[in-house]
């Protein structure tokens, strides 16, 4: 699904990624933990295609794709879908308009007519429903005023409408009280494919511990430092990552 | 000075180097022929009645070609002519009105009876050169919706005078939308007095033409008179756009709750001028601005000011006042869900004027004037009907 070489990437003039090579094969998913600053955020906005985020080197594979080569749009209707750590707030553009315009933008791409009214409408409602939205929220401006836990809400609740073959969820559980976060992670797990892959950025096991991945890697100083199972990331809750540090530095 | 009727206005129009007409669209006037057709031609009206096409209006409908009232496309009570005093004001700001005097003879005049309640549409076609005049008295506690449309055919001028008075209590909703076609030029002067507890909500939608300039001059003469005033503007191509509102609150406790959007695109220029004068009287005045403008075009040019002049200590006023770019996060994420770039810039500047259309009245009117815009925002045509 996902085949990351050697990829470096800078913002600004700053070097972030420094040689990341990463596999992951459709069906499963990834975690990708890390120390703050380590570049989890980067490597997710270099791969949705974020602008000021220079690729200086290396390639990304998605279902044999160039990636790189496709404009952030492209990227999205192919089935690339970001759910963003700070979701930003766009008054005026409603979510429900939202919504429908990125749906049929993928339909557009995969050469199907435009979603049917009725059929939308169920389908969000029965979405929401997972999600434990307010339907009244349809109305209002995407993300505007919005709590913290609303806004990642919000971001699966677009996942799940727009079923993506690859899900990049930058710290989808941050902010998020136990509760909101079981909401989330139940949405995360029902999308779970044989024909999709997700890829978790987080901080902590927590959110782990809801939906249990297949791969774990540590990310720190642009590179991976280290691969494993779900077990990886309850090694690096007892133990921090300090001491993965020490050894890579070593 | 006043310009003769038949000549050009040469010197009695103000020039750039005045403060308040810095960035109004006045070269090349004085070669303009500013003197109305004599009578209606039925092309005229023919035209007119293609241009109004299936616009209903949901009341009374006057229709004024060139300033001259058009019975055939009008509807409810005729409206009355009667004599006005000339605007002998020797000011720059009503340059304009004593051009429109000199040519447009008798002032249409409606005065609305005291607790009454009038829903009236005034449909203004500009099909060579105009002087359309108006004075509007709404009575006592009366209530007026009035729509106001200004269209027409290529490279027309007009220049309206308008003067509305309030009487304590009246409400005004007054939505107006400048539109004229490609080429065209139209300037106003807008005069409106509230006395005591009246209130306008006045809504202003301006796009197209060549060239548009608007003057209002707004006096809250009466404790307790509200003013809302909320203006869209879009330039695009080489157009040029400029609005001056003074807003003079002279009484205790008057009111003013003035938004501006403004979106330059292309090669235009767009200027919004808001002078909010707050005098010795205006004990507990309230004063609340916003002016916010988008640069949507490497060569567009937009200027916003917010102007306060205040003569009194109790007086609560705020005011704001930007220039930026689309929003570069807000572009990003629209784009990250699969949205083509154009169609998320346009959605973005439908949303920054959005502020300002959801103030009209109902859902129609709204409709009506996002019409006007949709051909500006490609793309965007799919939020109208879930805005």
């Amino acid at each position: 699904m996902l085949e990351i070489k050697d990829l470096h990437a800078s913002v600004g003039g700053r070097k972030v990624l420094d040689g990341i090579s990463l596999t992951v094969p459709a069906g499963e998913v990834h975690a990708i933990m890390g120390p703050n600053g380590s570049g989890k955020s980067t490597l997710s906005y270099v791969l949705a295609g974020r602008p000021g985020y220079e690729v200086t080197g290396g390639s990304v594979l998605f279902r044999g794709q160039d990636l790189l080569a496709l404009a952030p749009e492209e990227r999205a209707q192919a089935g690339v879908f970001l759910g963003f750590q700070y979701p930003v707030e766009i008054p005026g553009v409603n979510n429900v308009y939202l919504l429908k315009a990125a749906l049929n933008a993928a339909r557009k791409h995969r050469g199907l007519p435009e979603v049917d009214a009725f059929e939308f409408l169920q389908l969000v409602r029965s979405k929401m429903k997972l999600m434990q939205m307010d339907e009244a929220f349809l109305s209002r401006g995407v993300n505007e005023g919005f709590s913290g836990g609303e806004k990642k809400r919000n971001e699966i609740l677009q996942m799940l409408v727009l079923e993506p073959a690859l899900a990049l969820l930058d710290e989808t559980d941050s902010g998020l009280d136990i509760d909101a976060l079981k909401v989330v992670a139940n949405g995360v797990n029902t999308l779970r494919a044989p024909d999709r892959s997700i890829v978790l950025v987080t901080h902590y096991q927590r959110l782990l511990d809801h939906i249990r991945p297949d791969r774990v890697h540590v990310l720190a100083r642009g590179r991976i430092l280290r691969s494993g199972g779900p077990e990886l990331a309850l090694e690096l809750e007892a133990r921090g990552y300090d001491w993965l540090l020490a050894e890579a530095a070593a | 000075m006043t310009a003769s009727p038949t000549s050009a206005p040469g010197s009695a129009l103000p020039s750039t180097c005045e403060e308040n007409w810095r960035y109004a669209p006045l070269r090349g006037l004085e070669r303009l022929q500013w003197t109305p057709p004599a009578a209606l031609t039925d092309d005229a009206i023919a035209s007119a009645r293609a241009l109004l096409g299936d616009t209903e209006a949901t009341g009374a409908r006057w229709t004024f070609i060139d300033g001259h009232f058009a019975a055939a496309l009008s509807s409810g009570p005729s409206p009355q002519a009667s004599a006005a005093a000339d605007a002998t004001d020797s000011g720059a700001d009503l340059a304009f009105a004593r051009l429109n005097r000199s040519h447009a003879a008798v002032p249409v005049t409606l005065r609305i009876p005291a607790d009454t309640t009038l829903d009236l549409e005034l449909a203004c076609v500009a099909q060579s050169v105009g002087h359309p005049a108006f004075i509007i008295e709404v009575g006592s506690g009366a209530k007026l919706r009035l729509v106001e449309q200004h269209l027409g055919a290529a490279n027309a001028l007009t220049n309206l005078w308008l003067q509305l008075r309030l009487a304590p209590g009246a409400r005004v909703e007054h939505s107006r939308l400048l539109q004229p076609a490609s080429g065209a030029r139209h300037f106003e002067t807008l005069q409106l007095r509230l006395d005591a507890g009246a209130e306008l909500h006045l809504v202003q939608l301006t796009t197209g033409g060549a060239a548009t300039r608007s003057t209002a001059l707004v006096d809250l003469a009466g404790a307790d008179a509200t003013l809302r005033w909320h203006t869209a503007m879009l330039g695009a191509g080489q157009q040029a756009h400029d609005a001056y509102v003074r807003v003079t609150h002279d009484a205790p406790g008057a009111r003013t709750e003035q938004a501006y959007r403004g979106i330059a695109a292309d090669r235009s220029r767009i200027a919004f001028n808001g002078h909010m004068r707050v005098t010795s009287r205006a004990r507990g005045a309230n004063s609340d601005q916003t002016l916010r403008s988008l640069l949507a075009g490497p060569a567009a040019e937009a200027n916003a000011r917010p102007q306060l002049e205040i003569d009194t200590d109790d007086v609560r006023a705020s005011h704001g006042a930007t220039v930026g770019k689309l929003d570069a996060d807000m572009l990003f994420y629209l784009l990250s869900r699969g949205i083509a770039p154009d169609a998320a810039e346009s959605l973005l500047k439908w949303a920054f004027v959005s502020d300002v259309l959801a103030k009209l009245p109902d859902a129609a009117l709204r409709a009506r004037f996002e019409t006007a815009i949709a051909p500006l925002l490609p793309g965007a045509e799919a939020a109208r009907s879930l805005a």
